[in-house]
């Protein structure tokens, strides 16, 4: 029962992982840059759906004590958190991103500015909601039980739906990469601005789809993750958003699958570390990531770095 | 193998066999040849005929897929550029790399780097051998951008010169490296026909005046028939004809590959 | 001024010096924090366990500070050369992300392990100076000491070199520098100034924990140097101190100073790509001043001219 159990946290957290890392991809695949505002985006997420569901806020921020008049549920809540969360990431991009490319700057101020933004969606969001933690109770989740048996094992509800959820997503996402007209619009633009351009596709526009749709899978997997740990305040994403920087190099910078495999195998191997070593859980990813720096600094799935003469 | 002549020379470069493959495409098809000691070595050949690409693989830019290339009869013993540069090779690139953010003079002293070591330590407090050695260098840096005619302009950025002085500067930064063999990658590109007879001269002084020897790629034939001492065609990364001037003009694979097809 | 402040954003500048290293040949390396926690880790384990180091324990001799201070960027400078030749075979976004991976690692280490006080830390760090404004006055000496070799630093070969790696790299290497042994050299002095300034800090804080060396700091310690500006040391320090002093002058605005600090980075890099400090810029002020100068000098002319008459040919 204990390897079913380990299997599902393993997966599930891996899948998050993914998501996560494919929020960083899709922006990088378009801009080159890292988009350091994504774990705030992902917290940003958590809090919407909290609120959406009728939670209340508590007592240390500015809304101290606010609740919406209505309580969605969860399944309707998850969503809109994961739309409001897209049109947040679609301000960022106008406000950190949109001066810097209309000006050809370095890639590395880019780099800076989100940061920024990042900086600012998280004290507002501790200006606001306190630095407290929420929980999102189970009860959201209806009629569901809050365990299931599977396979001889007691499995929580909340990781088989996390698990569901972010694997359906990803495939949507993969689907529409790869099948059709904007994804592949998208890829043409990730491979070169210039004559994609050319070509008539909308680049702008392709950056903004790409923010708006690594806005949503940031929001969505915040709201998901709040409800099965907890949303540990303002700042729980930054480690989440840390670690999925490993996934991302551990798959290859803007290789999609490669995100997929690299959430995977990490999320997999924290699961597995043992009990009375969980202190160093947090080193695992780091640990994969320095080792395939070293080994095959391309990622896993990523194409060969080369160098223009 | 036949007994070579032992009264001629062993040349200064020689490249045998070179092949290069990029995925599908075959950049450098088997090319060997030789440049002798002193000559102006011209490289010639239609756009896509592997001319940049031979002069990357003798720089170690590029890895050849295989083929050799030795120096004064040897292997070389180096596989990066900047020991290739202290073994005395030194090159301009075709779309003119030049250290923008720096003035003129800096881009020249950075070519004397090999020149310039001293211990960190001494060079941070400045001691009073360190400054003397540091206005030899200055100096040293001048007198090149005097050859080029650019001393006037040594404390400007290099960002901010004229297309045809980058490409002089460009120049005066591979001749600081004190180089035997220079590699020039058309080095008249976009200038005017006057300009391009002065870098003509100039080619033919720095070569006498520093003991050098010149590989030059060029697309203006007639130019590169007057300078050069030696020819070599390439044409979809074969090398079709090598020889002098004259013979190389008579080939009728250059005529019909080349000439007739540019024509 | 506050002297505590003074001393923060001193302290703030010496590392915007340290990642400044580093990216003037273009090396984004975001380790500076790491190697600032070791240099402070160094520091704190000396002088709270060896006695030589301890002093009395509330108070610890200056020479033990300079010692340690010399250890810790030894120690620092020695990690960086140890791991310097592999991390900095990658380029752009993956050496920062490898940087970012190598503090994080340390902090996960240093929270674990019993001798660094796990998450607590270490507390009672005996103190070499007995007021701020000693530490304050120590730092700036040091400051001006970094300051000054960093500017003779970018007249050297050495320098010279890195802006020549900065802005191509490939031509660099056709020139005869060694490129990947010009950016070890300056990823290692990146790490032994981080290094040191981490053993005084640890002083001045009075305790040291794992949280020194996180992202925010590295995050924190970029921003300083693309503020101020990365092609002139001058920009670094400026930035250090100004964003240093940023969250504390802030202070009256209360909850809202965080938000304020976020706006500044996110409008930094658009208001000032290059960094408030450019070599142009300086360049500009510089005639500027030689311009009031010469003005100056002419009026001083006439006035002698007046007093003595003209001077004989």
């Amino acid at each position: 029962m204990e390897l079913i159990q380990l299997l599902l946290n393993g997966l599930s957290l891996g899948a998050v992982y993914a998501l996560f890392a494919l929020g960083y991809t899709l922006v990088f695949s378009v801009l080159g840059v890292i988009n350091f505002s994504h774990g705030a985006v992902f917290t940003l997420g958590a809090y919407f759906t909290y609120l959406l569901i009728g939670g209340q806020a508590g007592a240390n921020g500015l809304l101290a004590g606010l609740q919406l008049p209505v309580a969605l549920p969860f399944a309707l809540a998850l969503p809109l958190a994961g739309l409001a969360s897209a049109l947040v990431a679609l301000l960022i991009e106008r406000v950190a991103f949109r001066p810097l490319r209309q000006r050809g700057s370095d890639s590395l101020l880019a780099l800076i500015s989100s940061l920024g933004a990042g900086v600012i969606l998280v004290n507002l969001i501790q200006l606001l909601m306190g630095a407290e933690s929420y929980a999102i109770p189970i009860g959201t989740l209806g009629s569901l039980p809050a365990a299931l048996r599977f396979a001889g094992a007691q499995v929580r509800t909340v990781q088989v739906l996390l698990l569901a959820i972010s694997v359906l997503l990803l495939l949507l996402l993969s689907v529409w990469l790869e099948g059709t007209r904007s994804g592949k619009a998208l890829q043409a633009v990730s491979e070169d601005p210039v004559t994609a351009q050319l070509l008539g596709i909308d680049s702008d526009g392709m950056i903004r789809l790409a923010f708006g749709i690594s806005g949503f899978l940031a929001g969505v997997s915040g709201g998901l993750v709040g409800l099965s740990v907890s949303i540990a305040g303002p700042y729980f994403g930054i480690s989440y958003g840390l670690k999925a920087l490993g996934v991302l190099v551990l798959g290859g910078l803007g290789s999609v699958p490669g995100a997929m495999l690299g959430g995977l195998i990490i999320g997999l191997a924290e699961a597995f570390v043992p009990a009375e070593w969980s202190g160093w859980k947090d080193a695992v990813a780091y640990g994969f990531l320095f080792l395939i720096l070293v080994l095959r600094p391309q990622g896993l799935l990523g194409r060969p770095l080369g160098t223009k003469v | 193998m036949s007994a070579a002549p032992l009264l001629e020379a062993v040349p200064l470069l020689q490249v045998e066999g070179l092949s290069c493959r990029f995925g599908g495409l075959l950049a450098l098809n088997n090319v060997s040849l030789a440049v002798r000691q002193g000559e102006i070595f011209g490289l010639i050949g239609p756009n896509g005929a592997g001319k940049t690409t031979l002069f990357n693989v003798i720089s170690a830019l590029t890895p050849p897929s295989s083929g050799r290339v030795l120096w004064r009869g040897a292997l070389i013993p180096a596989s990066r550029p900047d020991q290739l540069s202290r073994l005395g090779l030194a090159r301009t690139f075709q779309n003119l790399r030049l250290f923008d953010s720096l003035s003129v003079r800096d881009n020249v002293l950075v070519g004397l780097h090999r020149f310039a070591a001293s211990p960190l330590a001494a060079g941070l407090l400045g001691s009073a051998g360190e400054r003397r050695r540091q206005r030899q260098l200055e100096q040293r840096a001048l007198e090149l951008l005097a050859l080029v005619a650019l001393e006037d302009e040594a404390d400007l950025p290099a960002a901010s010169l004229p297309y045809g002085e980058r490409r002089r500067l460009e120049l005066a930064r591979a001749l600081a490296t004190e180089p035997q063999l220079l590699l020039l990658d058309e080095p008249a590109a976009g200038m005017n026909p006057a300009e391009k007879n002065d870098l003509c001269g100039l080619i033919r002084t720095i070569r006498d005046r520093f003991d050098l020897t010149v590989m030059i790629i060029e697309h203006h034939v007639p130019l590169m028939m007057r300078l050069c001492d030696r020819l070599a065609v390439l044409n979809f990364g074969e090398r079709i004809a090598l020889g002098s001037p004259a013979a190389v003009r008579q080939d009728p694979r250059v005529i019909e590959a080349y000439l007739g097809s540019a024509r | 001024m506050d002297a505590g402040l003074l001393e923060q954003m001193l302290i703030g500048a010496l590392l915007a010096l340290s990642v400044y290293l580093p990216l003037r040949c273009g090396q984004l390396s975001l380790a500076t924090p790491g190697f600032f926690a070791i240099g402070g880790t160094v520091a704190a384990l000396l002088s709270t366990r060896i006695p030589i180091f301890a002093g009395t324990g509330a108070t610890s001799p200056l020479p033990a500070l300079l010692l340690e201070m010399t250890l810790a960027g030894l120690l620092a400078g020695l990690l960086a050369l140890a791991i310097g030749g592999t991390v900095l075979r990658l380029r752009g976004i993956y050496l920062a992300i490898a940087t970012i991976a190598l503090v994080e690692i340390l902090r996960v280490i240093t929270l674990n392990l019993s001798f660094t006080g796990g998450a607590l830390g270490i507390f009672g760090i005996p103190q070499p100076f007995t007021t701020t404004a000693g530490y304050a006055g120590f730092t700036l000496v040091l400051l001006a000491l970094v300051c000054w070799l960093c500017a003779r630093l970018e007249q050297l070969r050495l320098g010279r070199a890195m802006a020549a790696i900065r802005d191509d790299e490939l031509a660099a290497a056709c020139v005869g520098i060694d490129t990947a042994q010009v950016k070890l050299q300056a990823f290692v002095l990146s790490a032994l100034l981080a290094g040191l300034t981490g053993a005084l800090a640890a002083h001045f804080l009075n305790s040291w924990n794992a949280k020194v060396g996180s992202f925010d700091a590295s995050i924190t310690t970029l921003a300083f140097v693309v503020f101020g500006g990365s092609r002139t040391w001058l920009g670094p320090v400026i930035g250090g101190l100004v964003l240093s002093a940023l969250p504390e002058l802030l202070r009256p605005v209360g909850d809202l100073r965080l938000i304020v600090f976020g706006l500044v980075i996110l409008l930094g890099p658009v208001l000032f790509p290059q960094g408030l400090i450019t070599p142009q810029g300086l360049q500009g002020l510089g005639h500027r001043l030689l311009g009031y100068g010469q003005q100056l000098r002419g009026y001083g002319h006439k006035l002698l001219v007046r007093v003595n008459g003209p001077r004989r040919p």
